[in-house]
């Protein structure tokens, strides 16, 4: 048995290899993509020797600098982040098999680079759910903004620069002028900043102040998506398909909700009861951020757009759950993020696998292509649904447990909101995908090779299709393992 | 051979400031460049290591720092020692650069000379025993940093345009100082600083006027905004050495001086509210001022100029906070506007415009790593003494309930964002254009000191704790009382 601290090592190490890898061994194509695969693999098996460690009652410490007096760069299992490692390395598993055959299918011509910044993406977001107090949180998140920046500006052209710098601009700006003075506040009332199930906040803290800090740290946060500091999501759009699986998918948009969900379990903990106005202020944002998201992805045609879109909304919802003082609402939001990453990243790859093959990246475009290749746009359709929250899949199971949650606390308008949102979920991913697999088949030159796209390009999708289905078993397994939060001693 | 070195650890301050003197005199005979060269780097090298064993002794040891009492007016306090050590630090790592910016030069053994020159001013200034010394010191720097800047004028003659710019403000600098100087020894009874630091001033009128004077003047001389109005022209057009020199040793030496002077003029009651709020008008106006010519800048050199202003400005509120933290903070930005100054200014390609930096990370990867270290540090990234020193100025200011400190502070580093992202964009993520693809990697071996002060700011903005100890012990005995 390798002990848990090994593992964690592993888990934070393996992923920045891969990115050493790429860089290094830029060709062959062939050593890259299996170096990058092997490593993405090492990655998952040590994640889920992790999550077997923890649920064993493991623990583990890795402490790598003392930035400031009694603040450490530390990183430490607790059931959330091990939870959220588990799900990017299993989906940046797929995600490495799936973007080494996109880029040879599309001859990228910096493939390697392309790759290497992903894999920087997946060592920030396994840095920020392994994080061990808020200096480590925030390093990560800047870690993880400066890691996909190349990757939005990916293109080289104007546009890709200028949609780079939104991105850029709206995530430091966020954590800087937002988070970071939160960081900085807490530390200066309480002298730590260690994530703890008891919150923070164990000294005296007033209700103004713990209000105040709410705000920023939720706003802070901008992964998780929530106005006026969403503009990153849309922006992100402009990147390669595998980048926007990356982003969108696999690492930033989860770091969001993770990073929110840590905010509110290790940092306000029972506290965030005492700061019911801003959490109440903030998820009636939610509620708007995710109806109108959903609204706006109706009329976004590029598929990477409405997924943008779709994400915001996705995102909301996790926000949105994450701020309702209870347990219900923790597992609602733990159980949003995991969902709403496996079916992203099956949309992503999906959409990806069908550009890949036909050329097309317009939603009107992708009518009928469901039967040329049925696998993808079976998946593509799964994913959707656990997108919308269609019973029974894992993106339902969430939605009941945040209306439940909802109603627990007496905010039944946040109920409406989330009800409101799926319908519209429905409208931007229903008719598209149920075009994609019964419309009028495109003619078969509509393939760029005759035989369709290849099975490394399609394999992925169905597992990661696979897997939004699987969670609909998982949700009580899931609930078991974080119970340890909502358990712990008073 | 041990009772030598004892008597040399026993006069540390004044080895490192005659050291750098000696070793100009001996760069200005030596009949080569080179030659001139090897002579700047073995005396910077004993400044550097005197000064540091001095700071070591006073300031992590906590031993009671040796005073000299004749000679040369000199007196050790906290923040001179550190700034001491810091001065003569960055003047050894730009000797040991030298060559890269002199070469075969004709004039070579000149300019290294006149380098040294500055730096004697430099370190003398943050040991000074009094506002005189101080002058004189700074006159000396100064004197030597314009003719070295006029230096460059054989290959480009806008460098003595330059060179004019920077002999104007010093000059009105010079006479601004003078003025103030004899204002505050009037009020105080002395120009020493052991007077200063128990003052009861018989004119405060007067000793506010001596202190508002003093201030203007070195902040003028540190590119302070909206006092920088020289600064773009020095910075762009300057010669090389000169603009490292006076970017990172000038400004962390004058706003050395500026804290210290400030460390005396707070603890008079009289005076302690005016000046706290001189300096931070002062230190907003150069904030908001610096950022937005910063953003607007598009030559790398006159960016770290008007960067340095929005840092200095954060300096400033700092200072302006009047408590061990806010001058610990002080002394934390300076330390971090130093070494991101050099590293901008050492691993700048001689062509300053920013064009010249798109593609550079393929075809100069470690001077972009310079930049890229340079840059982070002035954004103000985790784990660089940038990042270090705003968290301080911000837990200071949050602590003192100077909540808009912290907000100006927040707002220099998103405006930090802005420049600093944009060289890093160009850096990594731009093609070079025809006119620079054939800029390649300058200065081969005399990269090193920037590479350096590149990973020393790395490896200290992870583990600090030696400078925040520094840092915390010079702001506890700055006036010169032993921690």
């Amino acid at each position: 048995m390798i002990a848990a601290h090994i593992l964690l090592m592993i888990c934070l190490g393996a992923p920045l290899a891969q990115a050493f890898a790429a860089a290094a061994a830029p060709r062959p194509p062939g050593l890259r993509d299996t170096l990058q695969i092997a490593l993405s693999l090492t990655h998952f098996i040590a994640a889920c020797l992790l999550f077997g460690a923890t649920r064993g009652g493991a623990e583990a410490r890795l402490v790598l600098a003392r930035p400031l007096p009694h603040v450490e760069l530390a990183f430490a299992l607790e059931p959330l982040g091990v939870l959220m490692a588990l799900v990017a390395s299993g989906l940046g598993m797929l995600h490495a098999f799936h973007s080494a055959a996109y880029l040879r299918a599309v001859a990228e011509p910096a493939p390697a680079r392309m790759q290497a910044f992903m894999a920087l993406a997946s060592f920030a977001a396994s840095a920020l759910a392994f994080s061990a107090n808020l200096f480590t949180f925030f390093v990560a998140i800047q870690a993880l903004t400066l890691a996909t920046f190349p990757l939005v500006a990916h293109a080289g052209d104007d546009e890709a620069r200028r949609a780079a710098r939104v991105y850029l601009a709206t995530l430091l700006t966020a954590s800087i002028g937002l988070l970071l003075p939160a960081i900085v506040w807490t530390y200066a009332i309480t002298e730590r900043l260690e994530f703890s199930a008891l919150g923070v906040f164990t000294p005296p803290v007033d209700a103004v102040t713990l209000n105040a800090l709410l705000v920023l740290f939720v706003l802070g946060v901008a992964a998780v998506g929530l106005p006026p500091v969403h503009r990153w999501l849309p922006s992100s759009a402009l990147a390669p398909f595998p980048a926007v699986a990356s982003i969108q998918g696999v690492a930033v948009a989860n770091a969001g909700g993770i990073g929110v969900l840590k905010i509110t379990t290790y940092v306000f903990g029972p506290r965030l009861a005492e700061a019911q106005i801003a959490a109440q202020g903030l998820m009636a944002l939610a509620g708007a951020a995710m109806c109108a998201a959903a609204l706006i992805a109706l009329s976004k045609q590029d598929i990477r757009e409405r997924l943008a879109y779709s994400m915001m909304a996705q995102s909301a919802a996790v926000a949105m759950a994450a701020l309702i003082a209870l347990p219900t609402g923790t597992f609602a939001a733990a159980l949003q993020v995991v969902a709403q990453a496996c079916a992203a990243t099956t949309l992503a790859m999906a959409a990806a696998t069908a550009h890949a093959a036909t050329g097309r990246d317009r939603a009107a475009d992708f009518a009928g292509l469901g039967r040329l290749m049925p696998w993808t746009f079976a998946a593509f359709a799964l994913a959707a649904a656990s997108l919308i929250g269609m019973p029974p899949f894992s993106g339902a199971w969430a939605r009941l447990w945040l209306i439940t949650a909802a109603a627990d606390a007496g905010y039944l308008w946040a109920g409406g909101l989330v009800a409101l949102a799926a319908v519209l979920s429905f409208a931007h991913w229903g008719p598209l995908a149920s075009n994609a697999l019964v419309g009028p088949a495109p003619p078969p030159e509509a393939l760029k090779r005759p035989d369709g796209a290849s099975i490394l390009l399609v394999a992925p999708v169905i597992v990661a299709a696979a897997a939004t289905a699987a969670l609909l078993f998982l949700a009580d397994p899931i609930a078991t393992f974080l119970s340890a939060i909502w358990r712990a001693p008073a | 051979m041990a009772a030598l070195l004892e008597i040399a650890r026993n006069n540390a301050a004044l080895i490192a400031v005659l050291a750098p003197f000696v070793g100009a005199a001996l760069a200005a005979l030596a009949p080569a460049g080179r030659w001139a060269c090897l002579a700047a780097m073995a005396a910077a090298t004993i400044a550097a290591v005197a000064a540091c064993d001095l700071a070591a002794r006073a300031l992590t040891m906590a031993a009671a720092p040796p005073v000299a009492e004749s000679g040369l007016a000199l007196r050790l306090d906290g923040v001179g020692v550190f700034i001491g050590a810091l001065v003569a630090t960055l003047g050894a790592l730009i000797a040991w650069a030298s060559p890269a910016f002199v070469t075969r030069a004709p004039q070579t053994p000149y300019a290294v000379a006149l380098f040294l020159l500055a730096l004697t001013g430099w370190i003398a200034s943050a040991y000074a025993g009094d506002l005189v010394t101080l002058h004189l010191a700074f006159a000396l720097a100064s004197v030597a940093t314009v003719a070295a800047a006029a230096l460059g004028a054989e290959r480009d003659r806008a460098a003595l345009s330059a060179a004019l710019r920077l002999l104007i403000a010093a000059g009105v600098a010079g006479a601004v100082l003078t003025i103030g100087v004899a204002l505050i020894a009037r009020a105080g009874g002395g120009a020493s600083f052991v007077s200063l630091a128990h003052a009861q001033l018989s004119a405060p009128g007067a000793g506010g006027v001596g202190y508002g004077l003093a201030f203007g003047a070195l902040a003028m001389m540190a590119g302070v905004a909206p006092l920088n109005l020289w600064t773009a022209a020095f910075y762009g057009r300057g010669a090389a050495l000169a603009v490292a020199a006076f970017g990172a040793l000038g400004v962390a030496a004058l706003l050395g001086a500026l804290t210290r002077l400030a460390a005396y003029a707070v603890v008079a009651p009289a005076l302690g509210e005016g000046v706290s709020r001189a300096l931070l008008a002062l230190g907003l106006a150069s904030v908001a001022i610096g950022s937005v010519q910063a953003v607007g800048a598009r030559d790398l050199r006159r960016l770290a100029a008007y960067a340095a202003a929005a840092q200095a400005g954060c300096v400033l509120i700092a200072v302006a906070m009047g408590s061990p933290a806010g001058f610990a903070a002080a002394l934390v930005q300076i330390f971090a506007l130093a070494i991101a100054a050099l590293a901008l200014t050492i691993a700048a390609p001689p062509h300053g415009a920013l064009e010249a930096l798109d593609g550079l990370g393929r075809r100069a990867p470690f001077a972009s790593l310079a930049l890229t270290a340079g840059a982070l540090s002035l954004m103000g990234a985790p784990l660089t003494l940038g990042f270090l020193g705003r968290w301080r100025l911000i837990e200071a200011g949050v602590g003192g309930g100077w909540w808009w400190a912290a907000g100006a502070v927040i707002f220099a580093s998103l405006s930090a964002v802005f420049y600093g992202g944009r060289l890093i964009e160009r850096i990594y993520f731009r093609r070079a254009s025809v006119a620079h693809e054939r800029v390649h990697e300058p200065w081969r071996v005399f990269l090193a000191p920037a590479l350096v002060v590149a990973f020393a700011g790395v490896l200290m903005g992870a583990d600090p704790s030696m400078l925040l100890r520094a840092a915390d012990n010079a702001s506890r005995f700055l006036t010169g009382a032993a921690p």
